[in-house]
């Protein structure tokens, strides 16, 4: 019984972090319907950024921390106007191509700048266990899970009370609809870019608090969040949040029964395999819109 | 559109659909494999006939993607899974029954024929990016079950693989190995290049095109993907066996997704057609070789980045290349070659 709930409490947490970069992906594609396949190596190039400021040239996390934010946003800035501006009118394949061979780009990047062994986060706070019945949960843990609850509480805020987070949406609904009412669709795109990068950089950062920063987990982080998004939908911000604690809940709790008989590592293969059956049974997701093709 | 030059018109049905239409056309062929199989073995160092093996090599693995993403307008990601399946396929069977590479290449193929056709299976619920999505699943989940088969296939630590034997004739060195490559490079152009003048090819084109007038008309779009995917799995395992012999021993890690993406990037540098996917194979490998020519200046350069430069550099360097390619070019290399090559059919009437 301790192990099951041991389990569900690291599921619940890996969740909240693939939730948190699954909604990433999910921002870029309601408004400017690209699949953001770099989602990988942005999480990575990221935490490894934040490391450089923060690990390495030893600033202070108030100066490193706007300063982080503001190069991510460029970050995305740069990506809408440089690579997928361009881009916009040609076929899907485009598109795609371009986000696989960006993700690319930032993962030899990463290699690049911070070759050798992982590297770890100075701790801020000191480590304590905390007990919720008979599981244990590290205080780090616990407050990675509130920021990433706060991080996402704070993007619904952003989305749905602001002025822009309004241009946002009516963007994600219809692009000349929005254009005729005079939003900037190009700045919103862009916006969206950054915004998806500081969040998904966040959910990276929390991680690489937890299990420092190396490329091969946060580059498996991006792409189990694929498989969320598949689950939860790609419209849809709700679900987001409720794929990702589905798929983190399924990893951790099949990892945890049926790593003894596999010989370890189910946990990596899990993902794809419910986001497979997803596709073939339900591959709209569980609130994504259907997508009824007319004539 | 294939033109022809100037002056030169057919005059009977077997004329018009041959696929060397003139004389002009059969002496170019004939010069090339004269060249492909005697002058270039005179010439090449060992180095060199590497190179090229291994160029021929990825050449069927991306003509298998060809059919895929330029013919039938599926982007799969999960290409590089097949060529492991076909590689660890052949090998596992040479390794642990001892058969022959003539006997194991064609199981392996087959091995990947029924596992594209499986993936295949969500085609029928979903289209663009969604299978797109479907093959990046599945390239982790095949990759995964290697990985952990065991002693079937010796996980993390490498499979052996026997010889190839014809007859009592073992293929040992360089040279042997440059001819099988070449010589199966040929036949799957040949075997392309003719499969796309039946009604198989032309439905995957229509399925391309739009598919949604390809169900019209009567093209049943399921199958149609299927078989798409079941050629391209099916090269791709040739191309994992071929590589498999020729390297000898085959460990899961050099199967990464990041040479997927690239061969994804040789189609799109080299255009989606066949003789695309072959520019796009030589242009990259070139590539590969020169920024592996300029490995000592860039160790100088950036010493304190050590010995994983070079690699993380290549990387960079062709994502960028790829796209540059996908924003100026998108198209690819053959649609300039075709460009030129009109230019000078055509003359002198080139506008």
């Amino acid at each position: 019984m301790a192990f099951f709930l041991q389990m569900i409490v690291s599921g619940v947490l890996t969740g909240t972090v693939y939730a948190l970069i699954s909604l990433g992906v999910i921002v870029v594609y309601k408004s400017s319907s690209v699949f953001n396949f770099a989602v990988g190596g942005i999480v990575a190039l990221s935490a490894f950024l934040l490391w450089q400021l923060v690990g390495d040239w030893h600033w202070s996390a108030w100066l490193a921390l706007p300063v982080f934010l503001l190069a991510l946003i460029l970050l995305g800035v740069l990506i809408q106007r440089l690579i997928l501006g361009p881009l916009t009118g040609q076929p899907l394949m485009s598109a795609v191509m371009a986000t696989l061979a960006l993700g690319d780009v930032f993962t030899g990047s990463t290699i690049l700048f911070w070759p050798g062994p992982g590297r770890y986060f100075p701790d801020v706070v000191p480590d304590r266990p905390l007990h919720l019945g008979p599981a244990v949960l590290s205080l780090h843990s616990a407050i990675i899970l509130a920021t990433c609850l706060a991080a996402f509480g704070a993007f619904l805020l952003f989305f749905h009370r602001t002025k822009i987070g309004l241009a946002m949406r009516g963007t994600a609904e219809d692009h000349s609809l929005a254009q005729s009412e005079g939003i900037k669709v190009n700045r919103i795109f862009m916006l969206s870019w950054g915004v998806a990068i500081v969040i998904a950089a966040t959910a990276g950062v929390m991680m690489s608090l937890l299990y420092g920063v190396s490329l091969d987990p946060l580059n498996a982080l991006g792409l189990k969040s694929l498989a969320v998004v598949i689950l939860g939908g790609l419209e849809s911000v709700a679900g987001a949040f409720l794929g990702g604690l589905l798929i983190g809940l399924l990893e951790t709790l099949g990892s945890g029964y049926l790593d003894p008989y596999v010989g370890g590592g189910s946990g990596d293969v899990i993902p794809f395999v419910v986001m497979l059956l997803f596709l073939i049974f339900k591959p709209y997701g569980i609130f994504g819109y259907k997508r009824i093709e007319r004539v | 559109m294939m033109k022809k030059p100037s002056g030169v018109f057919d005059e009977s049905y077997p004329r018009d659909l041959a696929l060397v239409r003139t004389p002009y056309r059969w002496a170019l062929l004939a010069t090339l494999l004269v060249a492909l199989y005697a002058l270039i073995p005179l010439f090449a160092s060992k180095y060199y006939l590497d190179v090229l093996t291994n160029i021929a090599i990825t050449a069927v693995a991306v003509l298998g993607l060809q059919v895929l993403v330029g013919y039938t307008g599926v982007v799969s990601i999960g290409h590089v899974a097949f060529m492991a399946l076909g590689a660890y396929g052949s090998a596992a069977l040479s390794h642990h029954l001892g058969w022959s590479f003539w006997v194991t290449m064609p199981l392996a193929t087959v091995l990947c024929v029924a596992v594209g056709m499986l993936v295949a299976l969500p085609a029928l619920r979903v289209r663009g990016f969604y299978i797109s999505v479907t093959t990046l699943a599945a390239h982790y989940i095949i990759l995964w079950a290697i990985l952990h088969g065991g002693n079937l296939t010796n996980g993390a630590s490498g499979l052996s693989v026997g010889e190839v034997t014809l007859g009592t004739f073992v293929l040992k060195s360089q040279l042997h190995f440059y001819f099988l490559t070449v010589t199966a490079l040929a036949l799957v152009t040949f075997f392309l290049n003719s499969l796309m003048r039946t009604k198989y090819g032309r439905a995957m084109v229509s399925v391309r095109d739009n598919d949604l007038a390809a169900e019209f008309l009567g093209i049943n779009v399921f199958g149609t993907k299927v078989l798409a995917f079941m050629i391209s799995s099916g090269l791709a395992g040739v191309a994992g066996a071929l590589l498999a012999y020729y390297q000898g021993i085959i460990t899961v890690e050099q199967f990464a997704i990041s040479d997927s993406i690239w061969m994804l990037g040789m189609l799109v540098i080299g255009g989606p057609t066949i003789s695309g996917a072959i520019f796009g194979v030589v242009f990259l490998r070139t590539l590969q070789q020169m920024v592996l020519a300029g490995a000592p200046m860039i160790g100088t350069l950036l010493p304190a980045l050590g010995g994983s430069a070079v690699a993380a550099f290549m990387q960079i360097f062709f994502g960028v290349v790829i796209v540059a390619f996908l924003i100026f070019e998108p198209r690819g290399l053959s649609h300039t070659w075709q460009i030129v090559l009109n230019k000078f059919r055509t003359w002198p009437f080139s506008y």
